[in-house]
C-alpha cells in the first residue's frame, strides 16, 4: 500500500496518456531478447559444448555413445553415483533439518543474539568446504584428533576413537554443516518479509508458538525450503574438498572424485568426464519435477500490500534454550573448526605443538607481503566475485520474473536453462566455457571477463531459486495495480516488484558473493597468470602441503569477507528502516481500501 | 670450428636466437658468459620482452623463487607464471593446442608422456641449452631430438616420526612387518602422479604380492603422497609411504618432527621434464629460461628448497648428492598401460 502511494496520480494519468501501446513491444523484445542472449552466452554455448563432448571419445576424437555406455557397464562407475546420491539426500536433509528451524529462531522470535547467529552462520558459509574439512581432521582424526585425544583422557587411552571423520558420516556432517547456511538464508528472507495474519489468526484460535510454526509459518514458505533443498542436494553432489579428504582414505568413491581421476590420466578422459555428469543432470530433473508436482497451483502469496513481519513471537522461557541450540551450528562449523585453524597458522612448524617459541605471525606476514601474487589474487578475487554476483543477481531475478508471472511463452524453459550449470560439476564446466570462449567469434581467453562471465554463470541457479521463492512470496495484486494505471512491465518491475523484494536481492547478492569467492574448480582452466584469484592461492599452497600457510591464508579469506558483510550491514540497516517507516505511515495514515484485500 | 662460429654468433647479433638452435650449440664456450647483458639470447629475449611458463613441477615458493631469480638476472622481461598441478597444466595446453592459442612459452610437467605426447604432435621445438652439460649425467639428453630436457628431479621415499617411531622401516619390504600394521600412510596414485609411479615401480620390482601384502598392512590413503607428511605431522599415522623426499626435509628443516629415510631397496626416482612449445610467443624467452634451469642460481635455489639439485656441481642440501643415493626409475617407452594397469591393480589389492 504505502509502496504504490509514492507514485502520485498525477505522473499515472500523464502516463496513461501517452501511447503506452507503441513503446512496450519494443522495450519487452529488447529485455527478453537480451536475456535469451544472455542465457544463450552463459549457458547454453558452454553447457552445449559440455553436451557435444560427452558424446566424443577421448582417445580418436570420433563421436561416439560409447562414454554412456561405459557408464552403466561398468560397476566401477555405477558406485559412485549412488554414493553421490546417499551423501546428496543426507546433505539435503541436514541442511533442511537445521537451516529451517534456525531461520524460523532468528527471523521470527525474540531469541537474544539474532544478528550474531546471523553473522556466525555468514561466517560457516565463507568457508570452503574444503578448509571445514581440513579443521575437522585436526578436529576428529581417528588418532590424532583433538577431540578424539580429550575423550581418551577422559575415557582411558584404550578407548577406541569417538569420531572417525573419515568415514561417509563424517563426510556427510561436514556437507551438511557447510550448506546450511544456503537453507538459512533463502528461507530467514522469505520469513523476514512474511505478513503475520495468519500466524495471528492462529494464535488467536490458541495455537501454541510450535504448532503455529509448524502448521503455519513453515509451509507457508513451503517453496523457499524446497529451493533451499534441491541446492542444497545439488551441493551435496558437486562438492569435491570434502569427500576428496574425507572419503579417499576411506576408499569410497563419489562421482567427484571420480571425476578427478578421469582428468589424472593420460591422457585426460575429458571427454568422458563430461558424459559422466549427465546422470547428476537427469536427478536433479527429477527433483524440479518433484517441486512441480509439490508446489503445483497452491498459493504462497504472503506479501500483498497488507501488513508485513515485525512482531516477533515471544519463546518465554525456551529463549535461552533455543539460544544455546542455535548456537551448535557456529559451534561445529566455526567455532571449532577455526579454533584449530587458527592454532596451526600463528605456529611457525605446526608439527611442534604449541609452545610459546612456536608461536608466530610469520605465515600472516608471508601471505600479506612475503608472496608477490597475493595481492593481484585478492583484488582480482574481490573484483570478480562483485562483478559476477551483480550480474548474477540481476540476471537471475529478471529471470525468475519471467518465469514465476509467466511473461512470455515458454518462461518455464528460461527457468530449466537458467538451472543448468550448478548442476555441472566446476571442473567440467571450466571445460565448456573453454571451449566456447577460446575460438573464434567470441575469443575471451585470458579476460577477466570470461571469468567473471563463468562465475555469474555457476552460480545463477542461486540467484534464481532465491529470487523465485522471494517472488512466490509476494502477490501479483500490487503489480496488477500499476499495471492497471498505466505502468508498462518494466516500470512495475522496477518500482514494485523490486522495493517489495527489498532486502531479499541484498542477501541474494552475498548468496552468491560469498560461493563465487571461494570457488576453486570452474576457475581452473580459465584463470591466467594475471587474472589468477585467492583460492588457486590456496589450492596451490594445499598442493604443496604448506598448511600453515593455507590456515593462515583462509583465515584472511575469512576477515575479508566478514569485512564485507560488516560494510554492507549498514545497506541492510537502510531498507530495515524503510520498511519500518512504511508501517509507521501505515499506521499513522490507515489505508483507504485501494486495493481490494 | 666452434671457436670460430662463436666469433661469428656474436658479430651478426640479430640471428642468433636461430644461431643458438641451429648450431648445435657451441658447448662450454658459451657457458662460461659471466655477464648476462652481452648474451646474444637475452638481447633477443628482451626484444620479445615477456615469457609465459605453465609449470608444475616444483611447489608455489620455489617456483616463485626461480621465476624471481630470473627477473634479476634478465631484466626487461616480464615473466607470467601459471603454477598449478601437473595434469592441470597440461590438460589446459592441450585444451589451447586444439583450439589454436599459442599462449606458453614454456612447459614443465612432473610426467614424461606429455612430452612424448607433445612431440608425436609436433608441437615441441627443438633447442639445446648450453648449461646443459651440467646437468647429472643419467639425466642428459633426455630426448635425441632436444625437445625436451629435465626440469626437475623428484624422489620417493619413506618418511616417519623420529619421536614415535626408533628405528624406521630401512627399505620398501620392511614395511609390509607387522608392527607397521595400521600405522602406515600414503597418497593414491589416482590422484597423485608421485605415487602412480611408485606403484609402476614396485611392481616391477615385486610384483603383484608386494601390493597384496601392503593392503593387509591397512594404509590410510590420502590423495597427494605430501598427505603423508600432514599424517605424520598430526599424529595419525607414523610412517608413510611413496613419500615425498624434498618436501619432508622442508618440514624438517622448519623445525617439524619428521624425518625421510632413503630406502635400501632404491628410492625411486621421478624426472620433471620441461620443454619449449614450437608456436611459442617468445621463444627466445623461452630459450634463455630453459638455460637459466641450468645456472647454478637456480640449483643454489634448489638447494635451499631441499630438492635435488640439476648440476652435478652444486650438492643437494646437507650435503647429499645423487651418488650417495641408491635409486631406481621406470623408464620405457610404453609406460602409459602400465600406470593404468598400476592404478587398476592397487584398487584391486589395496582398496
Amino acid at each position: 500500500m504505502g509502496v504504490i502511494s509514492t507514485d502520485s496520480p498525477d505522473s499515472a494519468a500523464a502516463r496513461t496518456a501517452r501511447p503506452v501501446m507503441a513503446r512496450v513491444p519494443l522495450a519487452r523484445t529488447v529485455v527478453f531478447g537480451a536475456v535469451a542472449l544472455l542465457l544463450f552466452l552463459l549457458v547454453v554455448l558452454p553447457f552445449g559444448w559440455v553436451l557435444n563432448n560427452s558424446f566424443h571419445d577421448d582417445l580418436t576424437g570420433a563421436w561416439t555413445l560409447g562414454n554412456y555406455a561405459r557408464i552403466f557397464q561398468s560397476a566401477e562407475l555405477l558406485e559412485p553415483l549412488f554414493n553421490s546420491l546417499l551423501l546428496a539426500v543426507a546433505t539435503a536433509v541436514i541442511a533442511v533439518g537445521i537451516g529451517v528451524p534456525l531461520a524460523w529462531l532468528v527471523s521470527r522470535t525474540d531469541l537474544p543474539f539474532r544478528r550474531t547467529i546471523r553473522v556466525l552462520t555468514l561466517t560457516a558459509f565463507v568457508t570452503p568446504s574444503f578448509i571445514g574439512a581440513t579443521g575437522w581432521i585436526l578436529l576428529a582424526a581417528p588418532n590424532s584428533g583433538w577431540l578424539n585425544a580429550l575423550w581418551r583422557t577422559l575415557a582411558g587411552a584404550e578407548a577406541g576413537p569417538l569420531l572417525n571423520i573419515y568415514s561417509m558420516t563424517g563426510a556427510i556432517f561436514i556437507c551438511g554443516i557447510y550448506t546450511v547456511p544456503y537453507s538459512f538464508t533463502m528461507v530467514s528472507s522469505a520469513l523476514d518479509e512474511m505478513a503475520v495474519e495468519l500466524e495471528d489468526a492462529a494464535a488467536t484460535l490458541g495455537s501454541g508458538t510450535l504448532r503455529t510454526m509448524l502448521s503455519i509459518t513453515i509451509p507457508l514458505v513451503t517453496p523457499a525450503v524446497i529451493a533451499s533443498f534441491i541446492l542444497s542436494f545439488i551441493q551435496g553432489l558437486t562438492l569435491f574438498g570434502v569427500p576428496a579428504f574425507l572419503l579417499t582414505p576411506t576408499g569410497i568413491p563419489v562421482v567427484t572424485t571420480k571425476l578427478a581421476e578421469f582428468y589424472q590420466l593420460f591422457p585426460p578422459e575429458i571427454y568422458m568426464a563430461a558424459a559422466y555428469c549427465m546422470p547428476l543432470l537427469l536427478v536433479t530433473a527429477m527433483l524440479f519435477w518433484m517441486r512441480r508436482r509439490i508446489l503445483g497451483r497452491k498459493q504462497f502469496v504472503t506479501i500483498s500490500g497488507k501488513s508485513r513481519a515485525g512482531r516477533r513471537i515471544a519463546l518465554g522461557a525456551a529463549r535461552w534454550p533455543a539460544f544455546g541450540a542455535a548456537l551448535l551450528l557456529p559451534l561445529v562449523s566455526v567455532f571449532l573448526p577455526y579454533a584449530a585453524l587458527l592454532l596451526v597458522s600463528l605456529t611457525r612448524a605446526w608439527g611442534q605443538g604449541l609452545s610459546w617459541e612456536n608461536l608466530s605471525l610469520h605465515w600472516y606476514w608471508w601471505a600479506l607481503f612475503g608472496n608477490s601474487e597475493t595481492h593481484t589474487a585478492i583484488v582480482n578475487s574481490l573484483l570478480f566475485s562483485t562483478l559476477a554476483a551483480t550480474l548474477c543477481v540481476m540476471l537471475g531475478t529478471v529471470v525468475a520474473y519471467i518465469v514465476e508471472r509467466r511473461l512470455v511463452f515458454g518462461a518455464s524453459l528460461f527457468g530449466a536453462v537458467t538451472t543448468v550449470p550448478i548442476i555441472i560439476p566446476g571442473i567440467v564446466m571450466s571445460v565448456g566455457f573453454f571451449a566456447a570462449y577460446t575460438r573464434a567469434p567470441l575469443n575471451l581467453y585470458g579476460t577477466p571477463l570470461l571469468l567473471v562471465a563463468a562465475f555469474a554463470a555457476t552460480f545463477l541457479p542461486i540467484a534464481y531459486a532465491h529470487g523465485g521463492s522471494i517472488l512466490k512470496g509476494i502477490g501479483p495484486e500490487l503489480e496488477r495495480a500499476a499495471r492497471s494505471l498505466g505502468a508498462g512491465e518494466g516500470r512495475t518491475f522496477l518500482s514494485i516488484t523490486i522495493p517489495l523484494m527489498g532486502g531479499g536481492l541484498l542477501s541474494g547478492w552475498f548468496l552468491v558473493f560469498i560461493p563465487i569467492i571461494r570457488e576453486l574448480s570452474v576457475a581452473v582452466f580459465l584463470i591466467t597468470p594475471k587474472t589468477n584469484v585467492m583460492t588457486t592461492l590456496i589450492y596451490n599452497a594445499k598442493d604443496g602441503g604448506n598448511y600453515e600457510a593455507v590456515c593462515a591464508m583462509s583465515v584472511l579469506l575469512l576477515l575479508i569477507t566478514l569485512a564485507l558483510v560488516a560494510a554492507a550491514g549498514p545497506l541492510t540497516r537502510l531498507t530495515t528502516v524503510r520498511r519500518t517507516s512504511r508501517a509507521t505511515a501505515r499506521k499513522t495514515a490507515p489505508a483507504e481500501g485501494v486495493l481490494p484485500t | 670450428m666452434m671457436e670460430f662460429s662463436r666469433r661469428r654468433l656474436l658479430q651478426t647479433g640479430g640471428l642468433v636466437g636461430t644461431a643458438l638452435v641451429t648450431g648445435g650449440l657451441a658447448g662450454t664456450a658459451f657457458s662460461r658468459i659471466a655477464a648476462a647483458a652481452d648474451d646474444p639470447l637475452y638481447a633477443a629475449a628482451k626484444k620479445e620482452g615477456a615469457l609465459t611458463l605453465y609449470w608444475g613441477s616444483y611447489e608455489q615458493q620455489t617456483m616463485e623463487a626461480i621465476r624471481d631469480a630470473f627477473k634479476a638476472k634478465y631484466p626487461g622481461i616480464e615473466v607470467n607464471l601459471l603454477r598449478q598441478a601437473s595434469q592441470t597444466v597440461y590438460t589446459r595446453l592441450r585444451m589451447e593446442l586444439q583450439s589454436g592459442v599459442h599462449e606458453c612459452d614454456s612447459l614443465g610437467t612432473t610426467n614424461m608422456l606429455h612430452y612424448t605426447e607433445l612431440k608425436k604432435i609436433g608441437a615441441l621445438a627443438p633447442f639445446e641449452p648450453v648449461d646443459g652439460v651440467h646437468i647429472p649425467d643419467a639425466f642428459r639428453n633426455l630426448d635425441p631430438d632436444k625437445m625436451y630436457h629435465v626440469g626437475a628431479i623428484s624422489l620417493t621415499s619413506i618418511n616417519y616420526a623420529p619421536g614415535k617411531v626408533p628405528s624406521p622401516p630401512a627399505s620398501w619390504q620392511a614395511l609390509l612387518e607387522d608392527q607397521w600394521q595400521g600405522k602406515i600412510t600414503t597418497g593414491s596414485p589416482a590422484f597423485s602422479g608421485d605415487v602412480a609411479n611408485w606403484v609402476v615401480a614396485i611392481r616391477r620390482k615385486y610384483g603383484d604380492d608386494f601390493l597384496r601384502a601392503f593392503g593387509k598392512q591397512k594404509p590410510k590413503v590420502g590423495q597427494s603422497n605430501v598427505d603423508t607428511v600432514t599424517d605424520i605431522l598430526a599424529g595419525e599415522r607414523v610412517v608413510g609411504s611413496g613419500a615425498p623426499f624434498s618436501y619432508t626435509l622442508t618440514q624438517k628443516a622448519a623445525g617439524n618432527p619428521i624425518d625421510v629415510v632413503a630406502p635400501s631397496d632404491d628410492a625411486i626416482l621421478n624426472l620433471g621434464v620441461t620443454g619449449i612449445l614450437a608456436k611459442a610467443p617468445h621463444p627466445n624467452a623461452a630459450r634463455l629460461f630453459t638455460n637459466f634451469l641450468y645456472s647454478t642460481e637456480v640449483s643454489m635455489i634448489l638447494q635451499k628448497n631441499y630438492w635435488p639439485t640439476l648440476r652435478k656441481d652444486v650438492p643437494w642440501a646437507e650435503g647429499r648428492s645423487l651418488d650417495q643415493l641408491k635409486w631406481y626409475r621406470n623408464t620405457g617407452d610404453d609406460l602409459g598401460p602400465e600406470v593404468a594397469e598400476g592404478i587398476a591393480k592397487w584398487k584391486e589389492l589395496v582398496r
